[in-house]
């Protein structure tokens, strides 16, 4: 077993178990592991954009193919660390106004494309596809509960005019939809923690063997033992007063 | 009516601890249970199928070690079935901190396959832009990714012959943990450069898909980790997401059990109110 792989599965092993002792309660072995992953995750992302960005997409061409071209756009990137200076900040908004334009010009036909027209084309061409025989299929009935749905809950969402009569009855169908909709989300997000718990316990199942020497065991053993010397500690007189 | 209210005040660590207990027992000791092939699924796994050997697979990792459990078999699996179908491979990543990762998922595929870097795939890596970059790969591929990830000219590439832009790709997935992902593949890729789209989500965004699905914006979908199993399932290879598959629907059966009795004592304890 190399050493990075050995040295990688204690680490993996003995955080994890740091961050789920805050089922128990906050204590500072989570915190430990809480604040290691944060910088961490800070530290990676910086030495990342300092390689996959300022070098290969800045310095690197800049260097070996004599892309000045390349200065201009690096300069507006600079423009917006501008922010930090109160005199300069107004220079940073030549930065921002190309950011939104372009981002506003790029992005508002193809959502508009994408989510309303194409998603209403969608909601109607089932009705358009009728069998030979000019009956129904499956299909037509699906497009009729999800038309239904969608009408519906556009007339709960319709604040102009007052929740009454046949508008109420809609608007409480609407409601139904939603609630149904909310109920999917809520069942995939259980499976997707219980994913993330899986995937925990089965690395943590796998660094428990001897190939990494009982990595999990012993840090399981570790932590418990550093959580009960930290209650014994809390609850000392000295420490109460 | 105590036990309603006794049923009310369960310690939540008694949650923890059930959940804990149940999942390591069906991790160690997995029995089996069937997994059915959802259609979403098995329309990803034909197209690959039916596509013809030499053509252009693009998989785009959009996520990061967070969400290594649910995206990361799903990745795998599609790896083994593209490169078995002798497909011409391109990966890359929207995501910074997936850069790692998808480096390490796709050389342990390829060793895995016999395959060799810039011959039968190419690992293109992080380049920054987000959605932008998707754009410019729809103009023109070798701008947008000059290098490799290894820092390999891509025009020298034997891989990237003839591959100029993403019209020039037949089929593509993105595995999305958010945003950007299978949505930004969608609004900025498919719908311009006219490439057959496929979507691998976390369980939390896929319910949110569904209506691309449904109207055909993308051809087949892979929600969590039971997207990734039942894709194993197909391939006849069990793999970790099959194997967390029995835990998966063991605490969900815990979960719809206390969800049953949480409800139960709240009736039970309004109507003691009531009376």
């Amino acid at each position: 077993m190399a050493t990075d792989a050995m040295l990688g599965a204690w680490t993996a092993a003995g955080l994890t178990l740091c961050m789920y002792t805050f089922l128990y309660k906050d204590n500072p072995f989570f915190k430990f592991g809480e604040h290691l992953y944060v910088g961490v995750s800070i530290g990676y992302t910086i030495v990342r954009i300092y390689y996959d960005v300022m070098l290969k997409t800045l310095v690197n061409p800049i260097a070996e193919q004599g892309r000045w071209d390349l200065l201009l756009p690096a300069c507006m990137g600079v423009l917006v660390l501008a922010r930090f200076v109160p005199r300069v900040a107004w220079v940073s908004r030549i930065a921002f106004a190309l950011i939104v334009g372009f981002g506003s010009g790029a992005v508002m036909p193809r959502i508009i494309s994408s989510f309303i027209l194409q998603q209403v084309e969608g909601t109607f061409r089932p009705f358009l596809r009728l069998t030979p025989a000019g009956g129904w299929t499956w299909l037509q009935a699906n497009a009729v509960v999800v038309l239904v749905g969608v009408v519906a809950t556009l007339f709960y969402f319709f604040f102009s005019i007052e929740h009454r009569g046949a508008v109420y009855g809609a608007a409480r169908v609407g409601i139904y939809f939603l609630m149904i909709s909310f109920g999917a989300a809520f069942g995939y997000t259980v499976m997707a923690r219980m994913s993330l718990l899986i995937g925990r316990f089965g690395d943590l199942v796998r660094f428990g063997g001897p190939e990494f020497h009982y990595a999990s065991l012993v840090m399981l053993v570790l932590v418990v033992l550093g959580l009960g010397a930290w209650e014994r500690l809390r609850r000392t007189p000295s420490n109460e007063q | 009516m105590a036990w309603a209210q006794r049923l009310l005040r369960i310690d939540r660590r008694v949650i923890f601890l059930l959940v804990a207990v149940l999942t390591l027992t069906f991790v160690l000791r997995p029995v089996g249970l069937a997994i059915r092939v959802s259609p979403e699924v098995r329309s990803i796994y034909d197209y690959i199928e039916k596509l013809p050997a030499g053509s252009v697979f693009l998989l785009s990792m959009d996520f990061d070690p967070a969400s290594k459990p649910e995206l990361a078999p799903m990745a795998v699996a599609l790896l083994r079935h593209a490169f078995a179908r002798k497909l011409r491979v391109m990966v890359m990543t929207l995501w910074v901190t997936g850069t790692g990762l998808a480096e390490e998922i796709v050389t342990s595929a390829a060793r895995e396959a016999g395959k060799r870097s810039g011959v039968d795939y190419v690992f293109l890596g992080y380049t920054p832009g987000t959605v932008n970059v998707i754009i410019n790969m729809g103009q023109d591929l070798a701008k947008t990714f000059p290098k490799d990830y290894y820092g390999k000219p891509i025009d020298s590439l034997p891989m990237m012959r003839g591959i100029k832009s993403l019209r020039d790709v037949q089929y593509m997935i993105s595995l999305g943990a958010g945003s950007p992902g299978v949505e930004a593949w969608y609004v900025y890729g498919k719908e311009k450069y006219a490439f057959e789209l496929g979507g691998g989500v976390t369980a939390v965004s896929a319910a949110g898909l569904y209506p691309l699905l449904q109207t055909g914006q993308i051809n087949g979908l892979m929600g969590g980790l039971r997207g990734g199993a039942e894709y194993e399932t197909l391939l006849g290879r069990r793999g970790v997401a099959t194997a967390g598959m029995d835990a998966q629907s063991a605490t969900h059966a815990l979960i719809i059990a206390l969800i049953l009795v949480g409800n139960l004592g709240y009736l039970a304890s309004r109507r003691r109110g009531q009376g």
